[in-house]
């Protein structure tokens, strides 16, 4: 039986009709159409799927939709403004730190939470802030050496 | 020459990337069209069973549900053969009897697919899956090769006698190995044995297929051989070629195991009886029980050197998994071979393989290609032989590798090599003089290690090596270059452009990359082998030479002077004599296209190229471990790959795959262990709760050293890259480990198990 529920993803709020038993990365992919979140070992264990809710990480393919109404999601599709990347987003492509891109979401959205709570990690913490996001590609070098640039630019502000 | 290079040699951000950054790439598993359909799969909870009877009744009548396909419905089509039909018949040959088909009636290993079906959403086409009734005959079963091997073994391919499905032999035999280790003076011998490796791909195997109102075939797939998987979708199907369309769209991992078809032959089954587009994605235990993993090995090596350390000997036989079907595992095996006895200098060499039939999933291809399996055991051998004759490990591998100009693994001259200067400074990264062979004590040891190997640029002469190229001016100068590489993120787009910028004389950016149809893209063999910037560079450096020869000639009517005392650079022809004198290239390309003299050209290259080369990559691998002597655990504190692969055309790129393969190779060495269960034939390691990929926290302190030489048949000097850093991983932390504790493991991975068993034994 279907249940009227409502989000706010990427600041603008939604209003739709979803089964109790849907997952917050179906409503995002299927219903929303924003692809960008993925699903790639549907247990919690790869972190592909992370999106923010209230800013916290959260893994959307073990997440009921339901619990995630009335709260902001961020997915990737809502961290550049406009055409303008977000620092982060800038700092992957700078670093060489995308490959497949399959996990490239869910760990800029990790890398997001902590900057936003950490402005100045150290390579540690952010290896711990990114250690539920799995990456089969880039043996994460480039991955950590991106984050850091990005703290960097953020603190000056730059974009 | 790196000095006049100024697109070549530069860390250039990748065309793909900022899709990629912000979710807007579209993967198969993306995408949604009208009226589309999702396939699912019914695959056997047995590792070898005969169906006897499915019931389809239930299911063919719940709400949603569109068509539901079993063996009988598939039986007009052709079992696979693995896109090998017309490639070449080297070492015993690799072409594979077409026993697997797009579903199967005998389950030949434990998800073995026998039903799908095709509905209006996941949740339905699930439940309808719940819902199909198979009455299953369970048969005797076998999963290890030896078994397999045995009398009165189950039987499994009706033409494979006594399960063994192929014998290869090794191509490159020579000398007499007998006589040589009689004559010996140090003979060390081993008996290895490697695991499966799974993918582990970010993205799960997916398609889409779609048919148009002629009756042609779009799919959308993820296959790295684009064009040879067309082929064999099309021979599956009884189709004619031009009838089939691959597309690739943006596919999320790949490293060997899309060379062939998976998640496409059941979608397009479902497509083919509905009429309707349908999407087929795999879940992730799909993917780990269904598909090839990297191809394992049971092995035998015998190695003779003599006094003073020189090579004089070797001879390997091995066993080769092939699993329920003959895939890539006897190519592998073969291959294997190819590497492991043509990476020395090396009179007198032979060796023999089984490929045995069990009941699991296939062995593949995976990264690197029986050549991280094969140095596994070679590499412990010569460290062996090293401690026994007193020579350095360093000074044995310095004795023993092959020179520029010798014959290299694949028959073919050794264009290049600078692996010894790989592994000299692989040896002052890691500090080897200051930390190898020093007393431990305590529970936690430490030790070094090392290991070296030869690759491969491509895979001539032993298969097809065939790479087009097309290039085509822009009014504003800048070009489309028509290639079709597999586009598993492996920075290839960015790399062949910088080739292509390099030649025109314009920015890396300028170059636009059409790729991905097989009806817009001229054949290409594809990405397998460490292939794609060597060979299908190539041929975009001389489709590239061929527009800039015609942009040449355009130029001279403008400037009024000879060809010959032209050059591009910066975007502008100009007068090597006299700089200043110069017309834009955009002027030029726009004064040909917008041509009133009766003279109307768009300037354009197109290259067929076919490599009759192969330049080896080759490269040193040093580890520092750390072993926990108590818990058996062991931690790989900092890892260094020196590499030779000729010029490195993008250093961040070359970097990335380093690192990745690292990555791999650490999980390959020390936690992925695909455990299929011996009682049951059931997989177990199915996802990542119980099969370990490395994380962020696991991996060491990485260095990765370029030579950056330029090979000299390589495009601006460079060769292949994709899969050296995965080969001698796990040999050097296997030779750090005996280090630091004083055993050896011959058994992947090395588990904490394993350390603790050898400490025992080593202590009794």
């Amino acid at each position: 039986m279907k249940q009227i529920a409502n989000f706010i993803v990427n600041g603008k709020p939604y209003e739709m009709a979803i089964e109790p038993h849907m997952l917050l990365v179906e409503v995002l992919r299927d219903e929303l159409g924003l692809t960008g979140t993925k699903c790639s070992c549907g247990i919690g264990h790869c972190g592909a799927c992370t999106v923010l809710i209230d800013g916290i990480p959260a893994l959307s393919c073990l997440t009921l939709a339901s619990t995630a109404r009335g709260k902001n999601i961020t997915t990737i599709e809502g961290l550049a403004e406009g055409i303008t990347l977000h620092p982060i987003q800038k700092a992957f492509i700078d670093y060489g730190a995308i490959q497949c891109g399959y996990c490239t979401p869910g760990m800029i959205l990790s890398a997001k939470a902590l900057l936003d709570r950490n402005p100045s990690p150290t390579r540690e913490q952010v290896k711990q802030a990114l250690s539920g996001n799995l990456c089969r590609c880039t043996g994460y070098v480039k991955i950590v050496d991106a984050v850091m640039a990005a703290a960097e630019t953020m603190k000056k502000g730059g974009k | 020459m790196s000095e006049e290079l100024s697109v070549v040699g530069k860390r250039i951000i990748q065309p793909d990337a900022a899709a990629k950054a912000t979710g807007a790439a579209m993967y198969a598993s993306d995408m949604k069209m009208p009226g589309m359909l999702i396939g699912k799969v019914l695959r056997s909870p047995y590792p070898h069973a005969r169906i006897k009877k499915i019931n389809k009744s239930k299911a063919e009548k719940l709400l949603g549900v569109e068509t539901i396909i079993t063996p009988e419905d598939v039986a007009q089509w052709q079992g696979f053969d693995r896109g090998l039909k017309d490639l070449p018949m080297v070492a015993g040959g690799y072409l594979v009897p077409p026993e697997e088909h797009v579903l199967n009636e005998r389950a030949r290993h434990f998800g073995d697919a026998i039903a799908a079906v095709a509905a209006i959403n996941e949740h339905v086409a699930e439940e309808a899956l719940e819902l199909i009734e198979v009455e299953y005959e369970q048969l005797p079963f076998v999963i290890d090769p030896e078994e397999a091997m045995k009398p009165g073994a189950p039987q499994i391919s009706e033409s494979a006698p006594g399960n063994i499905g192929k014998r290869m032999s090794y191509p490159f035999t020579e000398g007499d190995v007998e006589k040589a280790f009689g004559e010996a003076d140090c003979v060390v011998e081993g008996k290895f044995s490697t695991t499966k490796q799974a993918h582990c791909t970010g993205e799960t195997a997916a398609a889409v297929a779609s048919l148009d109102s002629s009756g042609k075939l779009k799919v959308w797939s993820q296959c790295q051989l684009p064009h040879l998987g067309r082929r064999e979708i099309a021979h599956i199907f009884n189709m004619p070629v031009g009838m089939v369309e691959l597309i690739n769209p943006f596919v999320g991992g790949s490293f060997g195991q899309k060379l062939s078809i998976c998640a496409e032959p059941i979608c397009i089954a479902l497509t083919l009886k509905t009429g309707r587009p349908v999407k087929l994605v795999h879940c992730r235990e799909e993917d780990f029980t269904s598909l090839e993993t990297r191809a394992a090995f049971r092995y035998d090596v015998k190695m003779g050197f003599k006094q003073g350390g020189a090579l004089a000997a070797m001879q390997i036989y091995m066993i080769g998994y092939a699993g329920g079907y003959l895939a890539r595992a006897p190519m592998a095996s073969a291959i294997a071979m190819v590497y492991g006895l043509g990476h020395y200098r090396c009179p007198n060499r032979a060796g023999e393989a089984d490929i045995v039939i069990t009941n699991t999933a296939m062995g593949g291809a995976f990264r690197g290609f029986g050549n991280p399996a094969i140095m596994w055991g070679i590499e412990q051998l010569v460290d062996e032989a090293a401690e026994k004759l007193g020579i350095d490990p360093l000074e044995i591998r310095l004795k023993n590798i092959k020179k520029a100009g010798e014959i290299a693994n694949m028959g073919l001259t050794l264009e290049s090599s600078y692996l010894e200067e790989c592994i000299k400074g692989g040896a002052k990264a890691i500090g080897w003089t200051e930390k190898r062979g020093k007393k431990k004590e305590g529970k936690l040891r430490r030790g070094v290690g090392m290991a070296t190997m030869t690759h491969s640029s491509g895979a001539a002469p032993l298969y097809l090596e065939h790479s087009n190229a097309f290039i085509k001016f822009n009014e504003d100068g800048s070009a489309n270059l028509v290639v079709h590489p597999g586009s598993p993120g492996t920075h290839i787009w960015g790399t062949l452009s910088q080739i292509a910028a390099e030649e025109l004389g314009i920015r890396a950016e300028d170059i636009h990359i059409v790729t991905g149809d097989t009806d817009v893209t001229m054949f290409e063999t594809g990405s397998h082998a460490s292939r794609s910037t060597y060979t299908i560079g190539n041929a975009v450096l001389r489709a590239a030479r061929e527009a800039k020869g015609q942009l040449l000639e355009r130029a001279t009517k403008i400037l009024g002077v000879s060809f010959d005392e032209l050059e591009i650079k910066d975007r502008q022809v100009y007068v090597k004599a006299k700089p200043e004198k110069a017309v834009s290239v955009a002027e030029v390309v726009r004064g040909s296209i917008y041509n009133f003299e009766g003279e109307c050209l768009n300037i354009s290259g197109k290259c067929s190229w076919e490599s009759k080369f192969n330049s080896p990559p080759t490269g040193a691998f040093f580890a520092e471990v750390e072993v926990n002597v108590k818990t058996g655990r062991v931690k790989v504190v900092k890892f260094v790959t020196a590499i030779d692969c000729g010029k490195a055309i993008n250093p961040m790129t070359v970097e990335g795959q380093l690192e990745g393969s690292m990555q791999q190779g650490i999980g390959y060495s020390l936690t992925e262990d695909y455990v299929i269960n011996k009682d049951s034939g059931v997989v177990e390691s199915d996802n990542y709760d119980n099969y370990k990929m490395p994380g962020i926290l696991d991996m060491p302190e990485a260095e990765v050293i370029i030579i950056d030489k330029p090979d000299p048949k390589g495009p601006f000097g460079a060769k292949g890259v994709g899969e050296p850093g995965m080969v001698g991983v796990a040999p050097a932390i296997a030779n750090a480990i005996y280090d630091a504790i004083g055993v050896r493991i011959e058994d992947l991975p090395i588990t904490p198990e394993r350390i603790l068993k050898a400490l025992e034994e080593g202590n009794q």
